[in-house]
């Protein structure tokens, strides 16, 4: 009953990589619809009517990129009509609204896949992989606003001791780059004390921990079966030729063989995986609240 | 990014990336692929790429002082990602570099693409932005005794790094759009572009004006003082 955030961090990178490498991997048309309704559906599902701006830039993107293919290419046996001497060819305006829709639909996943990777879950997936580079980004992420809080204190400072005189622009900046300059040397100073106090408490001499410990579950492990046996599915559908789709000179017509309906169904319900947890997860939680 | 601590295991990456698997992705991506799927190529090449030159950071420059500072610099590049039009990334990251060598240059680099983007948003370009700005890094760090000497020199590998950095996210640009590499595309998305490509060597060249010799200064003291 959990949501899909509470999911193991790497069980739900594998699946975001494994649902936008096939979306960027073919460029079979159903699949980009699938991929691109998913996008959407899962990104409204996880933020409702929020984000209006975002989806409108979404979409004046998807109209950008649907109209770039026809007006650069010119490949394609059906003319549509003639501009400037060059034809517009129906092929190509496919292609685009192809690329399109692959593109916005990948732009989608990744939105919520930066929404759902917080910081914290990026630290325990990378210190999995490398707890150096872990150690890296996590100070530099505690760095961010401690550098902020000290540039308030040392303002206020400067302020106090009479050096800023906030009426006047070229003073003000003047001032700012003193504050920025006198913080820039207190942070490597810093950073050297930090460093030296880590050395000395041992750093390096064991096994890093993580703040939060993400215990693998039984939930976690079915999640990555899953989301593996439908990426096998996919996968072995697009080598054995199925989602082959040519644009030029003609269009191919949409007939997916067995296997390809086998690897679209899978596509689908991969794609599906998280919306179905995550609505679940919504309508337990309904369900007991009425109860109490 | 992972260190790499068995020496073998770095040398044979050292070895087989540049000499056998680029090469071999390449000619797979060439006949396999039917120049279709230049994009899966390239990305690979790119996570490659980023694994050679983790290959080659050894335990010792990667110490604590330094890793430490390099990360103070990252959350500058951070934190310098948000001035409107004006991005001191590469500025910051070619400093690090004159003064902290071509290993803490592409940390810096690659770092801050991975941690701003947090903000300003992942996506399959994650890799292209680490592995342009940490070349941008590189270079610096290989380039910085006449670089260090010369500050025209300086402005103009700002300059130039501005436009390289254009250059190759625009690469990447059309091989998503079109999956292959079109180079009709290409030039019509540096034209859509140019508006970028000349902020980013304007604030190249401003900030490395701006910033180089104060950061450098403090770098160097830091340097001096405590022996990074």
């Amino acid at each position: 009953m959990r949501n899909f955030s509470d999911y193991d961090p790497f069980a739900v990178s594998v699946w975001f990589f494994a649902v936008t490498g096939m979306a960027m991997f073919c460029n079979y048309p159903v699949l980009m619809l699938i991929s691109l309704a998913g996008g959407i559906l899962f990104f409204l599902v996880r933020n409702g009517t929020k984000h209006a701006k975002s989806h409108l830039f979404f979409f004046m993107l998807f109209a950008v990129l649907a109209i770039a293919n026809p007006i650069v290419s010119h490949n394609g046996m059906t003319v549509l009509f003639v501009v400037n001497d060059s034809p517009v060819t129906l092929e190509a305006v496919l292609y685009g609204l192809n690329s399109a829709a692959m593109i916005v639909g990948v732009l989608y996943w990744f939105r919520s896949y930066t929404q759902l990777m917080t910081s914290d879950k990026l630290l325990s997936v990378t210190g999995r992989l490398s707890p150096k580079i872990s150690l890296l980004l996590s100070m530099a992420l505690r760095c961010v606003p401690m550098l902020r809080r000290q540039a308030d204190r040392t303002a206020d400072a400067q302020k106090a001791m009479g050096l800023f005189k906030d009426d006047n622009i070229i003073d003000d900046i003047h001032g700012n780059i003193r504050v920025f300059s006198a913080v820039t040397t207190w942070a490597l100073e810093n950073g050297i004390t930090s460093a030296d106090s880590m050395a000395a408490r041992g750093f390096g001499t064991g096994r890093r921990t993580q703040m939060r410990k993400y215990k693998l579950r039984r939930s976690d492990i079915i999640f990555m079966a899953v989301t593996i046996g439908l990426l096998g599915v996919c996968v072995a559908a697009a080598a054995h030729g199925s989602f082959e789709f040519g644009f030029y000179p003609l269009t191919d017509r949409i007939c997916p063989d067995t296997a390809g309906k086998f690897g679209i169904a899978a596509y689908a319900l991969l794609v599906s995986v998280p919306t179905i947890i995550e609505t679940e997860a919504a309508l337990k939680w309904r369900y007991l609240k009425s109860k109490i | 990014m992972i260190v790499i601590k068995s020496r073998t295991l770095r040398n044979t990456i050292k070895v087989a990336v540049p000499f056998i698997i680029v090469p071999a992705l390449a000619f797979a991506g060439a006949i396999a692929f039917d120049r279709k799927r230049h994009i899966i190529i390239s990305l690979a090449i790119a996570v490659f790429a980023l694994l050679l030159f983790a290959a080659g950071f050894e335990k010792k420059s990667t110490g604590t002082r330094r890793q430490v500072i390099v990360s103070v610099m990252t959350a500058l590049c951070f934190i310098g990602r948000f001035i409107p039009f004006l991005k001191p990334v590469s500025a910051l990251t070619i400093i690090t570099a004159l003064y902290l060598g071509s290993e803490s240059g592409f940390l810096v680099g690659a770092m801050s693409a991975v941690l701003s983007n947090f903000y300003f948003g992942h996506g399959p370009w994650t890799a292209f932005q680490m592995l342009a700005w940490g070349m941008i890094g590189l270079f610096a760090g290989i380039l910085a005794e006449p670089l260090k000497r010369n500050k025209v020199l300086l402005l103009i590998y700002g300059l130039a790094a501005g436009l390289a950095y254009s250059f190759i996210m625009d690469i990447w640009t059309v091989l998503w759009y079109a999956g292959k590499f079109d180079i009709k595309l290409y030039i019509s998305a540096l034209g859509t572009a140019i508006p970028y490509t000349i902020s980013y060597a304007v604030s190249n060249v401003l900030f490395l004006s701006l910033l180089a010799k104060p950061f450098g200064e403090k770098l160097g003291r830091i340097k001096i003082k405590y022996g990074v």
